[in-house]
């Protein structure tokens, strides 16, 4: 019997101005039923080309050429009207980014109904949203009715409606928080055991795959470096690049990912201080509470991660702590002093206390050189000195090197990392004690957060800079935080040193986002 | 420092001619304002400004074309051809000062009301709002009924009815440069709402305002020849539409003279053309996404 997928020497150019670009090349894979394979790789690695060319769902720029057998079939000789037939009813896929693949004006059930109606299945979509744990109740909400999690399952009993042999997903979990991941992921794993189907999941996320696949297969500028037995392939990667991704995602209580020694020399004099700190918002719905007196302390030199879902109130109160937002009630103390209310007052303010954002491709102005960028700070609060050199200085210490090089390079001509150097230079030009980054690697590729991480304890180390680090990731804190705090519908449930936090959590909302986190060691 | 800066713009500016040179029709059009321009300012030294004077006419009434006047002449004898050369003039002139006024107020109350918000944002999209729904030709009536004949008037009547749309545009596209993080990271870094419009916002609203002025050059232009057409206009100034209302009120259609009516007209009709092609040219060199297969 032929596999259920089976690809032979695929390859993938696009037309494009400059010329054919090859976005895969020679891919061989193979998929039995009730096996799951995991593709991955960084952005722009073809993962998502490779994906869409199993249903012919590639833009008409692409030229496809190798084999694809589907059930033996080859998708690429299909007639429309058979290839219409097989989309769905014996391929499906999960689409990414399940917040856009939703229709906004039809409830969900209809959405769900439509490839049955379509294809003349028999599925009934209550029995769909019971496989995906969801009520069958939400078959008549409408898409923004829903939690990310729960249009994410939409989208899963979606693409079961016509009892496909084999599912396809595209980054199914990527914009979910962690417990909701776990979740999202226990679902396709039980349908995959419990229905025999063959299950594609395509992720840049290595522990992602590690606990949801059979085999991995990494792919590499279109190419595919390593495959193997997931557990294998994670456990002693034979190629330099499947390493730096596994590398890339730190495991919670594994020695060899804490960045921070120990015994590091700490001052311990507070810098920052958040005390009794509330943010109400006025919204349609009402007020809403943000954040609900949080206590939090910077000391100077020390880099604190606060940790919690989306709408956990972390990225207000960085904003509050910033100035860029009045505290509702309570008080924010830098040196032990109030933060002015003052315009005037605030440009001072922001001397000392800088933010990184999360994607540094939206935080820099595409028209701005890079020069430009890190010299605007210098230009708006008038900093004496030569612009030239102390524009350089802070692209030396963000490891930019040599800087006059990229003084008149654009944004768009950088790569993410750099980027994000570059945004962090702008920030160093001022010389301020303590940095706010909001989630600064989770818009980056695998490959290059580690720089950005060691490039952030670099300047700990040798400028006694501060940072705040807001993340939804554990491992990150792990490795890069003195101190944890954590945060939950506005209330900081928990905070204290990493080891302790991490490894003994006392609290039982951070225990379930430790159990949460994926792992690579099964 | 600043040489790298310019070297770039200089080198930006190079590309959005190449791209402009590759649409066709823009080019036509840019040819064309370019030729009308130059005719239109070198007018006072290749001819003589006394033959627009009805008393030293010099023809017969209602000539029709021939070698002498190639246009043939009006109901006083003047030349057609010398009073459409001199009515361009007064078409551009108004054409563009009543734009760039125009584009100045649109421009203005469009980042201001999308830059500030709250009350001041309210009141000035409550103003163009009611400049929108107002039709604009009327309330230009109304106001150059008001105020002294003149140049000036009618640069005022045109300019002032005619900004709320560009208003709207430069709001909405504040809007969507505010929204992006770039410009928290400026402020972040200390910058005031000057530094913020000025750096930011202006640089990346004022391509779609140019696209704009273009395409609003065109419709002040219309609107001037309505206005002088109705009567409105500075009756001392020969303009395209003034033009047109003398051979309206002397009665050229029963006299079949065709020839006074086609010149004005058709003036007006290439004058706009031009503009509308080298804006739509623009539009597309300088928004990539409407760039589809040519």
């Amino acid at each position: 019997m032929s596999p259920l997928l089976e690809l032979r020497g695929l390859g993938v150019h696009y037309r494009t101005d400059r010329g054919e670009v090859a976005a895969v090349r020679d891919v061989d894979l193979t998929l039995e039923a009730g096996q799951t394979l995991g593709l991955a790789g960084e952005s722009g690695c073809g993962k998502s080309t490779v994906a869409m060319s199993v249903l012919r769902l590639l833009p008409k720029s692409a030229r496809v050429e190798g084999e694809i057998l589907l059930d033996g079939e080859d998708v690429t000789t299909m007639s429309w009207g058979r290839l219409r037939a097989v989309r769905w009813a014996q391929a499906s896929v999960v689409f990414q980014g399940a917040m856009h693949a939703l229709n906004p004006v039809r409830r969900v059930g209809d959405q769900i109904a439509e490839p049955i109606r379509l294809h003349g299945g028999k599925a009934k979509v209550s029995d769909l949203l019971d496989q995906v744990e969801l009520p069958a109740a939400k078959a008549r909400s409408y898409p923004h009715e829903l939690s990310g999690g729960q249009k994410q399952r939409i989208m899963i009993a979606m693409a079961l409606a016509c009892d496909p042999r084999l599912v396809i997903a595209d980054e199914p979990t990527t914009a979910l928080d962690v417990i909701v991941q776990a979740q999202v992921l226990g679902v396709l794993s039980r349908l995959v055991a419990e229905q025999g189907i063959g299950l594609v999941m395509i992720s840049h996320d290595l522990s992602v795959l590690a606990s949801t696949c059979d085999r991995l297969a990494v792919m590499r500028h279109g190419g595919i470096v390593e495959e193997g037995p997931a557990r294998e392939v994670i456990a002693s990667p034979t190629h330099p690049h499947t390493r730096a991704l596994a590398a890339a995602f730190p495991v919670v209580g594994d020695p060899a990912f804490r960045q921070v020694e120990p015994d590091e020399v700490r001052e311990s004099s507070p810098l920052l201080r958040a005390e009794a700190l509330s943010v109400d918002y006025r919204g349609r719905g009402g007020v809403v509470h943000a954040v609900k007196g949080v206590d939090l302390e910077i000391g100077s030199g020390e880099i604190v991660a606060l940790v919690g879902e989306s709408g956990s109130g972390k990225t207000t109160t960085a904003r509050t702590l910033l100035g860029l937002r009045a505290p509702t009630s309570g008080r924010v103390l830098f040196e032990g002093e109030e933060l002015p209310r003052s315009a005037k007052g605030l440009r001072e303010y922001r001397r000392q206390v800088q933010l990184v954002l999360q994607d540094p491709t939206s935080a820099l102005n595409p028209r701005h050189s890079v020069y430009e960028s890190v010299a605007e700070g210098l230009r708006i609060h008038k900093v004496p000195g030569d612009e030239a050199a102390l524009v350089a200085d802070a692209l030396a210490k963000a490891e930019l090197r040599p800087p006059e090089s990229f003084f008149p390079v654009l944004p768009h001509e950088l790569s993410g990392g750099q980027r994000q150097r570059v945004v962090i230079a702008g920030a160093l030009a001022l010389g301020p004690r303590l940095l706010v980054a909001d989630e600064p690697v989770a818009s980056l590729d695998a490959s290059v957060r580690g720089e950005i991480l060691a490039l952030l304890l670099g300047l700990r180390r040798e400028l006694g800079l501060a940072a705040l680090i807001i993340t939804h990731d554990l491992g990150l804190a792990w490795s890069i935080a003195d101190r944890v705090a954590v945060m939950h519908e506005g209330v900081l449930v928990e905070q204290g040193a990493v080891d302790q936090v991490l490894l003994d959590p006392r609290h039982e909302y951070t225990r379930r986002l430790l159990a949460a986190v994926p792992s690579t060691t099964p | 420092m600043t040489s790298i800066v310019w070297q770039r713009r200089r080198a930006a500016v190079g590309s959005t001619w190449r791209e402009f040179t590759r649409n066709r029709g823009g080019l036509a059009g840019l040819v064309v304002l370019g030729v009308v321009v130059v005719l239109a300012l070198l007018a006072p030294l290749v001819t003589d400004a006394s033959g627009l004077d009805v008393t030293k006419a010099a023809g017969q009434r209602w000539q029709s074309p021939s070698a002498e006047f190639w246009f043939g002449t009006d109901h006083t004898g003047r030349s057609v051809l010398l009073l459409t050369w001199w009515g361009s003039r007064i078409s551009l002139l108004i054409g563009l000062t009543a734009t760039v006024l125009s584009v100045a107020i649109g421009t203005l109350v469009g980042v201001t009301a999308a830059h500030f918000g709250g009350w001041l944002s309210a009141g000035l999209m409550w103003v163009t709002n009611f400049f929108l729904v107002l039709p604009s030709l009327v309330l230009a009536i109304a106001l150059s009924t008001v105020l002294p004949r003149g140049i000036g008037t009618i640069v005022l009547a045109i300019g002032v009815t005619s900004w709320a749309s560009t208003a709207r545009l430069v709001r909405a596209q504040t809007l969507s440069v505010e929204a992006r993080p770039f410009i928290e990271r400026a402020k972040v870094l200390g910058g005031g709402h000057v530094h913020v419009i000025g750096r930011h916002v202006l640089p990346a609203v004022l391509p779609l305002v140019f696209v704009n002025t273009t395409l609003t050059v065109a419709n002040a232009i219309v609107a001037e020849a309505t206005l002088s057409f109705l009567g409105l206009g500075d009756p001392s100034m020969v303009s395209w539409g003034s033009m047109l209302r003398a051979a309206n009120l002397h009665g050229a259609v029963s006299q079949r003279a065709w020839w006074f009516l086609l010149p004005p007209g058709l003036g007006v009709v290439v004058i706009v053309l031009a503009f509308t092609l080298v804006g739509r040219a623009l539009e597309t060199v300088l928004n990539p996404r409407l760039r589809g297969d040519r």
